[in-house]
């Protein structure tokens, strides 16, 4: 078959995004308000179907490659997690988002942006050349700047989205220049060719460096974070949630790709990510930890989690051995679900006490008191949810801060003994911020606000529950999810030259 | 069928602790009914595998890559540790029908989290991974935040569980740091790998861990310098504390010593350690529990002593003796603080001042609260007497004299605040507090004669007890002794007569204290302080929120400082990276 099913995974949301726009479009003639809706929730369960037989064909180990005249796009292991976890994160919000934007304009461009978003995406886990992979990432920010500022009349949406757009340009600066460093030293943009090529040389490692900083910006590395507690805040929820849960880990595959071809050039990557790991744990948690508003309180706590990834990563840059590296993408799985989970299930409790009323002021710890009698649901999920991103069993979160911290032990380097130490200590110090917020919701006297809120829409029970049910199966049972986590770990090895 | 079995011992709890979450707060009746059920069929289960112990694994799961495997093994320690979380865990769920029948709202969270908490601290005892055994652990410890701070109304209820929360997690790195170190030189998390193949460690690396296990067991049980959580985790609802708090987590501690003993015992200064916290512990909680005025602030500080001395007998060696005195404690404690439960309920205060006099109208109560008191001075009959002999004796073999003494002087510091509370709560004169409701209501009853039994009954069990850890501990090389033999040499040992005289000593210092009221004004501020280390903790608090305000500052919300944050990370990491091209 020339035209491999993979592609379709692109594709399927890609195309849908202009139905989608289109068919919202025509349909606020006919007040139809629900057809963007439906079109978008219907095309992203489709996608599961190109999804499943990729997954498939992939475990059977064919070589998934299409080449579009000089552009090739290849699905691997770590394309596969990736589409996972934006796919699946997708869906829900997808799900989730009807009934909490039931009350707003422009429905149509936001469901078009959000299935753009998770194509491209999906298409910059494909990527095989530096260009390209530079392409679907800044599309990939385009899509993310409007849904940031989807609220187009709010002032804080607004200054959140600006300046979201211009740290992000100014990223995407440094990456282009990195680019023409590394085309300029090797003569290709190819991945692979890259690989080859690369010895040690000051420009390549400059370009490293380029990369590292232009594709951060975007994965939130201190101290290049400052834009994440704003605009995670005040998108829609639903997007909060897919720029915790998948963007931000976006850029990281997409710098972990950029800087696998230059692992021969510098002994000192290991050393950066390590460093900038354990700076993340530190200021997320520290910010956190005494926000009073429980989306920046989340949005602080995705910049700490970013820092365990980042270590367990960089103790594969440093071992050589894929311990680390799936740790890390175990994590980036799990965080997408938990953090997903936390943006959603505080979204509810949002959307009942403020949205539902046209309110679009933040939601403070102490409005949540009470809540767990008004919304029983979506505060076992919040609690679930922060309780596992505090890495307590029996929640996903302590299976993969485990795979790290063990990879991190079998170095047999005191140093990295150490970090881990100190990594788990940050863990601890993350509960003080975490667990206040399930004392509140549990509380029996209701604040004013939960005592004016609304009901919880029917439909936005299912994605709290499938992403529940998830964290602590996933928790039980962590080899549930070794199918993807393997491979990719694979593939990051494989690019280390391991 | 061993295997199966097992499994259900924490099987049971969290299949309980899943139907009563779904069933909701609708209905009560149903709720104690499943609730009850579930508790008293695990124990049942639990008692049934006891006779069965084992030192092999019979059940063994592959987690796949560093997870490695799932083992359970029932041998003696464990499946006692088992016994003790779910029949203990019956009498306090039995207990809590009459205590929690007041807060119908949240019935159904209590409970789910009880059983929880019993699957799970039976989870951490027959657990032979160490992994899972700190999954177990950390449950363990969720538990017990959630249920502190089950009144999330009360500040007080709030605070105290999230300093429960942190301050064992921090002891916890220790744990975790030892299990990863296991599977970095072994390849595996089992217990028993490290017990037989310690020696091939670098010896650094094994003190570490020695040391890393003493943090994280004297967080857990509360010990000196991390004591200050159980005083303030008496919020809970006292069911959850006479099982959580008395007689089950706070043992994990002196479990985890124990059952790695082996393995630390070479260690130079481990032994010394664990007995100093131990006796430092022992000593100063009997102190402070001396001026506290708040009926269960007593019993918890005298759970701290009590736990200081199943830390000095493992520091001495003298493993049987720690974990008979958890034996004993886990049953007199439990029975305390369930009649102080009873009392509370009966009366809705906790605060001694307001009592007095009570002997009269709660005779039943004060019965129970006496034979309570017996475990815990340690008086014959109570079981209390034998096991706590029993430790004195081992430290004066084998451990320094100095230590002996202080712990001689605790056992009378012991009888002195335990008369004091007895007198307080049922004699002396009334205080013209809130008249009495009840002498314990029915359920109360059930639970408190099933442990006032076992109070006085369970020294009995010693002989088996011995028997059982001798034949499934292999490591250990402990000598099956049986009742007879032992009560014989407890009672003709001259440090049993000594402990008796010094026990005495502390009821005459109790009659003579009008004596001693210008030491005690003097000496109250320094023990209400927690002599410093509530100081300490608070510095360590203010310490980590100054820093958080500082790095907020770095959140200026002007586009211009973030960008030159991108730059000036920027520079840094050029720096980095061509320094090593």
């Amino acid at each position: 078959m020339n035209f491999p099913i993979f592609l379709w995974l692109i594709l399927l949301p890609g195309l849908s995004a202009v139905l989608t726009y289109l068919a919202g479009r025509i349909a606020q003639r006919v007040s139809l308000w629900f057809l963007p809706y439906l079109i978008a929730v219907l095309a992203l369960l489709s996608t599961w179907v190109p999804f499943s037989l990729t997954a498939i064909r992939l475990a059977h180990g064919d070589n998934l490659q299409y080449t579009f005249g000089s552009i090739t796009l290849r699905m691997d292991g770590l394309g596969l997690l990736l589409s996972a976890v934006v796919l699946g994160l997708g869906t829900l919000v997808a799900l989730y988002s009807g009934p909490y934007l039931s009350k707003e304009t422009g429905q149509e461009k936001f469901y078009a942006m959000l299935l753009l978003m998770i194509s491209m995406i999906i298409g910059l886990g494909c990527a095989t050349d530096l260009f390209n992979l530079w392409i679907w990432f800044e599309a990939m920010a385009v899509t993310s700047y409007l849904l940031v500022a989807f609220y187009r009349n709010q002032p804080a949406a607004l200054e959140a989205g600006f300046k979201y757009l211009v740290q992000n340009a100014a990223g995407s600066a440094l990456v282009v220049t990195g680019i023409a460093l590394v085309f300029a030293a090797t003569g290709s943009l190819n991945l692979a060719n890259i690989r080859a090529a690369a010895t040690p040389s000051p420009w390549l490692a400059a370009a490293g460096a380029l990369f590292i900083i232009g594709f951060g910006v975007k994965t939130a590395l201190v101290p290049l974070h400052t834009w994440l507690p704003d605009a995670h805040s005040q998108a829609p929820s639903g997007i909060s949630a897919m720029l915790s849960g998948v963007v931000i880990e976006a850029g990281l595959v997409a710098m972990l790709r950029a800087l696998g071809t230059l692992v021969a050039v510098s002994w000192t990557w290991y050393l950066l990510l390590i460093g900038i790991g354990a700076l993340n744990m530190l200021v997320g948690n520290l910010m956190a930890l005494q926000q009073k508003q429980v989306k920046r309180l989340l949005a602080y706590s995705s910049v700490a989690q970013i820092g365990y990834m980042l270590l367990g990563l960089g103790i594969a840059f440093y071992s050589g051995q894929p311990d680390g590296a799936q740790g890390s993408l175990f994590h980036l799985l799990n965080h997408g679900m938990m953090k997903g989970l936390a943006f959603l299930s505080a979204g509810v409790i949002l959307y009942a006490l403020y949205i539902a009323s046209g309110d679009h002021g933040p939601l403070l710890i102490e409005d949540l008191s009470g809540a767990a009698r008004r919304y029983p649901l979506a505060a076992l999920t919040l609690s679930l949810a922060v309780l596992g991103l505090g890495g307590l069993p029996p929640l996903a979160g302590f299976m993969s801060k485990w795979q790290i911290f063990a990879a991190g032990f079998e170095t047999h380097n005191p140093w990295m003994e150490a970090l881990v130490i100190f990594a788990a200590l940050n863990s601890v110090l993350s509960l003080a911020y975490y667990v206040p917020l399930i004392n509140a919701m549990y509380r029996l006297e209701p604040s004013e606000k939960v005592k004016r809120g609304v009901s919880m829409p029917r439909i936005m029970v299912v994605p709290l529950l499938i992403l529940g049910l998830a964290i602590v199966v996933i928790g039980v049972w962590p080899s549930l999810m070794n199918w993807l986590t393997f491979p990719a770990a694979r593939v990051l090895m494989a690019n280390l030259g391991v | 069928m061993l295997s199966v079995l097992t499994l259900l011992i924490i099987g049971i709890p969290w299949l309980g602790a899943a139907c009563i979450w779904l069933a909701g707060d609708r209905r009560p009746k149903l709720l104690h009914a499943l609730a009850t059920s579930f508790a008293v069929l695990a124990a049942i289960v639990t008692l049934a595998v006891l006779p069965f112990s084992t030192s092999n694994a019979v059940i063994r799961i592959a987690m796949g890559g560093i997870l490695g495997d799932f083992t359970l093994i029932p041998d003696g320690l464990g499946i006692f540790i088992a016994a003790i979380a779910t029949v203990v865990g019956s009498a306090a769920v039995i207990f809590a029908i009459d205590y929690m029948g007041q807060h119908a709202h949240q019935l159904a969270r209590f409970y789910a989290l009880v059983l929880f908490f019993i699957g799970a601290m039976a989870g951490l005892a027959l657990s032979g991974s160490l992994l899972f055994a700190f999954f177990f652990w950390e449950i363990t410890a969720l538990c017990s935040y959630a249920l502190i701070s089950f009144h999330n109304d009360n500040p007080r209820a709030v605070a105290g569980g999230i300093k429960a929360l942190i301050m064992t997690q921090i002891g916890g790195v220790g744990l975790l740091g030892g299990a990863l170190w296991v599977y970095a030189y072994f390849g595996n998390y089992q217990i028993n790998t490290l017990l037989t193949q310690y020696h091939s460690l670098p010896p650094v690396v094994l003190s570490v861990m020695g040391f890393g296990f003493l943090i994280a067991a004297a967080a857990k049980s509360a010990q000196v310098p991390f004591h200050s959580w159980l005083p303030d985790a008496m919020e809970a609802p006292t069911p959850v504390t006479a099982l959580i708090h008395a007689a089950t987590m706070v043992n994990a501690g002196v479990y985890l010593l124990a059952r790695f003993y082996p393995a630390f015992e070479s260690i130079p200064g481990w032994s010394i350690a664990v007995m100093t916290v131990g006796v430092l512990s022992a000593l100063l909680a009997g102190l402070m529990a001396l001026f506290a005025d708040d009926i269960k602030r007593v019993l918890a500080y005298s759970t701290i002593s009590q736990l200081g001395y199943m830390f000095y007998a493992v520091g001495t060696g003298s493993i049987f003796a720690s974990q008979f005195h958890l034996f004993s404690h886990a049953i007199f404690k439990a029975l305390l603080f369930l009649s102080a439960g009873a009392v509370i309920t009966s009366l809705d205060t906790r605060d001694l001042r307001k009592m007095g006099g009570l002997g009269k109208s709660m005779p039943f109560l004060r019965a129970m609260f006496v034979i309570g008191a017996l475990g815990l001075i340690g008086l014959p009959i109570a079981n209390g007497f034998f096991s706590k002999e029993l430790i004195l004796e081992g430290g004066l073999e084998s451990g320094p004299l100095i230590f002996y003494l202080i712990m001689l002087f605790s056992a009378g510091v012991t009888a002195l605040y335990t008369v004091r509370l007895l007198y307080m709560i049922f004699w002396g004169e009334p205080s013209g507090g809130p008249k009495p409701a009840h002498d314990g209501l029915p359920a109360m009853r059930v639970s408190l004669i099933v442990l006032a039994f076992g109070t006085l009954t369970t020294w009995l069990l010693a002989g088996s007890f011995s028997q059982m850890l001798s034949n499934t501990l292999p490591f250990h090389h402990l000598e099956a002794e049986p009742t007879i033999a032992l009560v014989k040499q407890i009672c003709l040992a001259p440090t049993t007569w000594i402990a008796l005289g010094v026990i005495a000593l502390g009821f005459i210092a109790w009659s003579a204290r009008a004596r001693f009221t210008a030491f005690a004004q003097a000496f109250r501020p320094i023990a209400e302080a927690g002599f410093g280390f509530e100081a300490l903790n608070r510095q360590i608090v203010n310490g980590v929120k100054r820093s958080a305000t500082f790095v907020q500052t770095s959140q200026t919300g002007q586009l211009n400082w973030n960008v030159v944050g991108i730059l000036a990370g920027l520079v840094i990491v050029l720096l980095v990276v061509l320094r090593g091209v």
